[in-house]
């Protein structure tokens, strides 16, 4: 019973938040309204026992790219909305019907098909951090280290463009 | 009584179909990013759930990989938008169509 109380609050959190995430006109209270929806999220991890993605969720999105965002919106603040020509205007429902044939899609392929196993009420040790790290080191190695690369690849190609921005603008 | 895992699954595609609308409507490259951790999130609670299913860790070794592109996506997304919109123009992605610096 807890569970699904616990569900449902996390599930109307998440999509009341996402709802406000892309309908808010401002950007910095879409960015905050990410907060809510990634922290919905991470309940929903906890309720699935993976608390170490949940802290994970909390720590690194909530906290790390949301302030991340939060800071680009302040730098390049407000820009009036000019409303111009909009060149994709004549594909725009070519968009809408994709999106609700994925929406219908997604919603036939989950109540249509047999899903397998239901899981127990058990306790599981499957989402501590000792299993993960065992999953991590023992089977999934390769990815291990190419998460560790794409860090790298990020982290270089942030400071090459900021340079070039900074260059094309007359500084060093 | 447990939630059954079509719940979590209908609660992705939700949140999919959120950030999907999201990227269609936007035109400030920072909110279409945003939109787009959404549907990466819808991702992770699919994979969350599977894990929790089959009583297996890989799932959430996925999250946490899904974790690290959506970090590494958002950089390189914000550090191109300060880089082309931090002089000139609105915050629009239609007004981007030129590949001259």
């Amino acid at each position: 019973m807890a569970e699904q109380v616990t569900f449902a609050i996390a599930a109307i959190g998440a999509l009341g938040f996402g709802i406000g995430v892309v309908f808010f006109r401002d950007a910095f209270r879409a960015a905050v309204s990410l907060i809510g929806t990634l922290l919905s999220v991470a309940l929903l991890f906890i309720v699935l026992m993976a608390p170490f993605v949940a802290a994970l969720q909390v720590i690194v999105y909530a906290g790390a790219i949301v302030v991340m965002f939060l800071f680009v919106i302040a730098y390049l603040g407000d820009r009036p909305i000019v409303a111009g020509t909009d060149r994709m205007d004549a594909v725009q429902p070519v968009a809408w019907i994709a999106l609700a044939g994925v929406a219908a899609f997604g919603a036939i392929t989950v109540l249509a098909s047999t899903i397998g196993p239901e899981y127990t009420a058990s306790d599981t040790d499957v989402g501590s951090p000792a299993s993960i790290g065992n999953a991590f080191l023992n089977q999934h190695i390769i990815a291990f280290e190419v998460t560790s690369l794409i860090m790298l690849i990020a982290a270089v190609g942030a400071v090459i463009l900021a340079k070039r921005a900074v260059m094309l603008e007359g500084g060093r | 009584m447990t939630v059954p895992i079509s719940a979590y699954l209908m609660l992705s595609v939700a949140l999919l179909v959120l950030g999907m609308l999201g990227v269609i409507r936007r035109r400030n490259p920072l909110l279409l990013l945003l939109s787009i951790e959404l549907m990466l999130n819808a991702g992770n609670v699919a994979l969350i759930g599977f894990s929790r299913q089959w009583d297996d860790p890989a799932g959430q070794v996925f999250a946490l990989v899904v974790m690290v592109v959506a970090a590494a996506e958002v950089v390189i997304g914000l550090g191109l938008t300060v880089a082309v919109f931090r002089s000139r123009m609105n915050l629009d992605v239609d007004e981007m169509s030129s590949m001259k610096g």
